[in-house]
């Protein structure tokens, strides 16, 4: 016989995807069957009739995904509702925080803000596509192992007792309160601290901060902070975060801490005068500024991170 | 706005009720031992469709399931593996029979015109 019949070639595109102790009997069968209902066309021309059976049996992978009894998607029903929720807290969370934080660092490390800026791109679509194919990958693992889909589900088998606890809607609508009431005292303090000149040296008031943020960079803080506060009160009046919302609140934290945090980098916080007459010659250390930026940047992330879960949860 | 007719919603809905009878249908056949494309034929001859790549790989899943067994019978020029019942595929058979009977009064009392 031909080892290179459009049967030969069929067959082995069927078995070598099917488990090796079954392949030559499966082989010998198909190689059968495909035989007798060639024959049984009585066609005059065999090979257009092989070609004809051929395509009727159809694509060599799903016949062997029969054979071998496995799913011929990727990612099954069981898992896809968890992919999908995980894929876009990755991508609409911890993304723009990497990428974020990878525009930080190279500002710190004394790039300028265009190549910064490019770099934050970069990050987004390397780490993005990185995030994309591993979570992938190891859904994909999870889907074809039987013990491992097990192991994630336990041994027994779901019960009511499984069910969490319903949120306690109202401490946590308290909890938006409390926050939005912190930024907006926030909000006014700094306006305050500007507008009032609280602050008395030699007989006249000055600002704490740098009056010259006033033309420049304090605006995307403020309009940051009222964007917390607008979310925050938002979320309290409809009890629960939705994803929209926890973008948008994401989006307005990142439009508060990510100037702060280059202002506090420049040195351009304080009012020059406010530090010389407040601290006398001693000059805040530099320790104290990276401490402030990486804190306002953690607690930033943190709280779109959270903001994100329970939107998801 | 429907873009399916009634005729193409009608046969994929038969293509579901039919699905799980191809297995009764094999268990009755096989009393007798059958090489695959023989059973095709004489399924189809007798209404039940279905085609190859669905029939071949469903006799070796109810083979491994222990319902059928199987020989290679190598009289003839072409060598052909044969499938017959096993004693636990007769059970399982009176088994979906009684199921069927069972299905087939529900579902007519259920579609009986009323007058």
């Amino acid at each position: 016989m031909n080892a290179n019949t459009l049967t030969e070639r069929y067959v082995h595109e069927v078995v070598r995807r099917i488990p090796t102790d079954q392949r030559d009997d499966v082989a010998d069968e198909l190689r059968a069957t495909i035989a007798d209902t060639v024959e049984a066309r009585r066609a005059e021309d065999p090979a257009s009739a092989e070609r004809e059976v051929l395509i009727e049996m159809g694509d060599p992978i799903r016949l062997a995904a029969r054979y071998a009894d496995r799913p011929l998607s990727l990612i099954g029903p069981e898992f896809y509702p968890a992919y999908i929720r995980l894929l876009k807290v990755l991508l609409s969370a911890v993304l723009p925080v990497v990428a974020a934080a990878s525009v930080v660092i190279d500002v710190l490390d004394g790039g300028d803000i265009a190549s910064a800026l490019a770099g934050g791109i970069g990050a987004v679509l390397t780490v993005g596509a990185q995030m994309f194919a591993w979570l992938t990958l190891v859904f994909v693992v999870v889907e074809r192992s039987r013990t491992l889909e097990r192991s994630v589900y336990g041994p027994g088998a779901w019960t009511p007792d499984d069910l969490s606890d319903l949120p306690e809607t109202g401490r946590q609508d308290a909890a938006a309160y409390a926050s939005a009431a912190w930024n907006s005292l926030l909000l006014a303090l700094i306006v305050w601290q500007h507008v009032f000149k609280p602050y008395q040296a030699d007989g006249d008031g000055i600002p704490v901060l740098d009056p010259a943020l006033w033309s420049g960079w304090i605006w995307p803080i403020l309009a940051g902070l009222a964007g917390v506060v607008t979310f925050e009160l938002v979320r309290a009046a409809v009890h629960r975060w939705t994803v929209p919302l926890a973008v948008g609140y994401a989006v307005a934290e990142a439009l508060f801490a990510l100037p702060l945090a280059w202002v506090l980098y420049q040195r351009m916080f304080f009012n020059p005068d406010f530090l010389t007459t407040v601290n006398g010659g001693w000059t805040v250390p530099d320790s104290l500024y990276t401490i402030a930026i990486l804190g306002v940047l953690a607690v930033s992330a943190i709280d779109a991170v959270k903001r994100f879960r329970e939107a998801l949860s | 706005m429907l873009l399916v007719s009634s005729e193409e919603l009608i046969s994929s809905q038969a293509q579901e009720l039919r699905r799980g009878t191809v297995v009764l249908a094999c268990l009755s056949l096989l009393k007798e031992p059958q090489y695959g494309y023989a059973l095709l034929e004489t399924l189809n001859d007798a209404g039940v469709a279905v085609d190859g790549n669905t029939l071949y790989p469903l006799l070796r899943r109810l083979e491994k399931q222990g319902l059928l067994t199987s020989e290679w019978n190598t009289d003839e020029s072409r060598p052909r593996k044969f499938y017959r019942v096993s004693p636990e595929g007769s059970l399982v058979r009176a088994g979906l029979v009684r199921e069927w009977r069972d299905l087939v009064a529900s579902i007519s009392r259920l579609t009986k015109e009323k007058h």
